[in-house]
């Protein structure tokens, strides 16, 4: 072993325990909205008594209480700073991180497993807001969203329009010419079916763009790479072999930002869902009353209830303050039912 | 020549054309400028940017560098790419670039606009045959101790497999002058028309090696009715890491631009048109 490699090694270390910090700052500011104040002195007794007793063979206990009681006043002070959180469902370095980050960069974001731990989590306060992809141009629309939409009783805020660049990542130093296994979530790998092709790459589907981007960069599997963004290589210190992979530069995908409360201000775009009785027609009529009124529809979905009963979104451009749109609704509610509007929000839309 | 089925000019006279973005090569006159070797991000773009301005048409520049010893620099391969991918984003201008190695080939197509078989490796036909797969264009360059037959069955390779986009590229050969670093064959040009239908662009930077002489050759190449030039342009060519005393300051270029332009439109206006019409040249 020359000390090089184990230089290598200590970088790869040092960047895990970052990485482990930050994930322990996170569950401090969640704690944060649990706790009745900040400092908890019982609490930090307990964890820095489990420090001591933790004590490795070379990291003494006095070393660790002190490195914990710095971790715990830092921790301590972020809590402090009323940070604004969002959950998202994904790894660190997710395409709904990103676009967080492009709504509002000094945004916290939490990744959660599901999407229904984020929906979830926005509900019981732990989030001020969540974040989920709607629909996405080439893949369509993103069901189990959809559904979780229908029930909720979280407010839309915001939408963002995002395109979405695939990266091929790979370990820094990798020979591209080694390379033969590529991982992503399925539908990356699909968007980007082309390119893999006419460089002879296989496709390994894994759960996630993000996840596979942390997997890469820590088991390091020979002759692999995988598909993310450019967040993902950034923070998992992953090379960029090749930018914008996808087949189609049309790729593009709608998110929704939720929160338990209303927008401060009216948008110009609304969310409505509703459900109309199993007969000829009743859906068209709805529809109708927009057509007349000239309010232009961006979003027509429909989602199963049960067999024969089906559930509606609706997006389309206007106010809510816009007496014409309240004119609409106003009727459209009268002939719907478990009739709800989601929001009135602004949606941002990125170029690119 | 015998057993020449793809290259050869038929009867019906067609030429091959290849459109590259806005650009015919085989039709538009095309100038393909930039350093002979990408060695940092600055230099390139600074270059690339230098080309646009001057009027070229191409940006050329190489990643992966076949060297005469294995001490010197072998070009920024993969990194390489990345920035010429970045100086075509910010001239519009499409990119040739050198592959050297077949299992490269694939990669450099994701990058390059054109692909070049430089003229050591003319007669690599493992190289041959896998661009001959590729969905993109290939520059060919002449071997330097190679023949016009021999020349013209490589480009018979890369036809063979299916690939019809080819552009020969006259860059001197081996002689016993030692003045000039390669004796440019210009006879070449109007061989090839009468041979192939095939493109043909002279490269006079490695043509001469010698910076005095890049001038007059490439308009002798115009008057000799290629359809185009490869010429190597570098901001500061005193720093070039590789070929220092043949590529061009972005003045010089320029300058030689503004000729070549004039060169082509004279006989294009002039003399052209005139053999068509009867001729008013006398």
């Amino acid at each position: 072993m020359k000390l090089k490699d184990i230089r290598q090694n200590i970088d790869l270390i040092d960047s895990k325990i970052l990485k482990l910090l930050n994930d322990r700052m996170e569950q401090g500011l969640l704690a944060n909205k649990l706790k009745d104040k900040i400092e908890d002195l019982q609490r930090e007794k307990e964890v820095l008594e489990a420090v001591r007793n933790n004590a490795n063979t070379l990291t003494e206990s006095k070393f660790s209480e002190e490195l914990f009681k710095t971790i715990l006043r830092f921790s301590k002070e972020l809590q402090t700073k009323d940070l604004i959180i969002t959950g998202f469902q994904g790894e660190h370095g997710a395409y709904s991180e990103e676009a967080v980050r492009s709504y509002n960069k000094n945004y916290v974001t939490i990744p959660c497993t599901t999407f229904n731990e984020v929906f979830e989590g926005v509900n019981s306060g732990i989030y001020d807001y969540g974040i989920v992809p709607v629909e996405n141009t080439l893949g369509g629309m993103v069901g189990p969203v959809n559904e979780l939409l229908i029930n909720t009783e979280l407010n839309i805020v915001g939408a963002i329009d995002m395109p979405i660049h695939h990266c091929l990542l790979m370990v820094p130093g990798t020979d591209h010419r080694d390379i033969r296994e590529v991982y992503s979530h399925s539908q990356a790998l699909a968007q980007c079916r082309r390119f893999l092709s006419r460089n002879k790459l296989t496709p390994v589907p894994y759960f996630d763009t993000a996840g596979a981007a942390n997997m890469l960069a820590e088991k390091q599997p020979r002759g692999a790479a995988c598909i993310a963004g450019k967040l993902a290589a950034e923070l998992y210190n992953l090379e960029i072999l090749k930018e914008n992979i996808e087949d189609l530069n049309s790729n593009r995908t709608r998110f929704l930002l939720l929160s338990r409360h209303k927008p401060e201000e009216d948008g110009s775009k609304c969310t409505i869902t509703f459900s109309t009785e199993h007969k000829a027609g009743t859906l068209f009529s709805v529809l109708e009353l927009f057509a007349s009124s000239g309010i232009n529809l961006t979003r027509i979905e429909s989602i199963p209830n049960e067999p024969g009963d089906y559930s509606f979104f609706l997006d389309f451009d206007g106010s809510i303050k816009d007496p014409k749109v309240i004119e609409t609704l106003e009727k459209a509610e009268k002939q719907t039912s478990g009739f709800k509007v989601l929001g009135c929000y602004n949606e941002k839309i990125i170029e690119g | 020549m015998q057993k020449l089925k793809l290259v050869e000019l038929t009867g019906k006279g067609k030429r091959t054309r290849i459109k590259i973005g806005d650009i015919t090569l085989g039709e538009d006159f095309v100038v393909i400028a930039g350093p002979c070797g990408v060695e940092s991000e600055e230099q390139t773009l600074k270059t690339a940017e230098a080309v646009k301005a001057g009027g070229g048409m191409m940006f050329r520049g190489g990643a992966f560098k076949p060297r005469t010893s294995p001490y010197d620099f072998q070009g920024l391969g993969l990194e390489g790419l990345r920035i010429l991918e970045k100086a075509k984003h910010n001239t519009g201008l499409p990119i040739v670039t050198e592959v050297i190695d077949p299992r490269d080939v694939s990669w450099v197509c994701e990058f390059a606009d054109i692909l070049q078989i430089g003229a050591r490796n003319m007669q690599n036909y493992s190289l041959l045959k896998e661009v001959g797969k590729a969905e993109k264009p290939v520059l060919l360059k002449r071997g330097m101790y190679s023949t016009l037959k021999e020349w013209l069955n490589c480009a018979e390779y890369i036809l063979a497999e299916g690939n019809p986009d080819v552009v020969l590229c006259e860059r001197g050969i081996r002689t016993f002058e030692t003045y000039t670093r390669n004796t440019l064959d210009l006879s070449m040009v109007p061989a090839i028309k009468e041979l192939t239908h095939l493109p043909i662009v002279v490269d006079p930077s490695h043509g001469t090696g010698k910076l005095s002489l890049i001038e007059k050759m490439s308009l002798a190449a115009v008057a000799a009715g290629a359809d185009g030039l490869l010429l190597e342009v570098h901001v500061n060519p005193c720093e070039a890491k590789s070929d220092a005393d043949q590529q061009l300051n972005p003045e010089q270029f320029a300058s030689l631009m503004q000729k070549l332009l004039k060169l082509n439109q004279f006989i294009q206006d002039k003399i052209f048109k005139s053999s068509i019409t009867g001729g008013d040249m006398q």
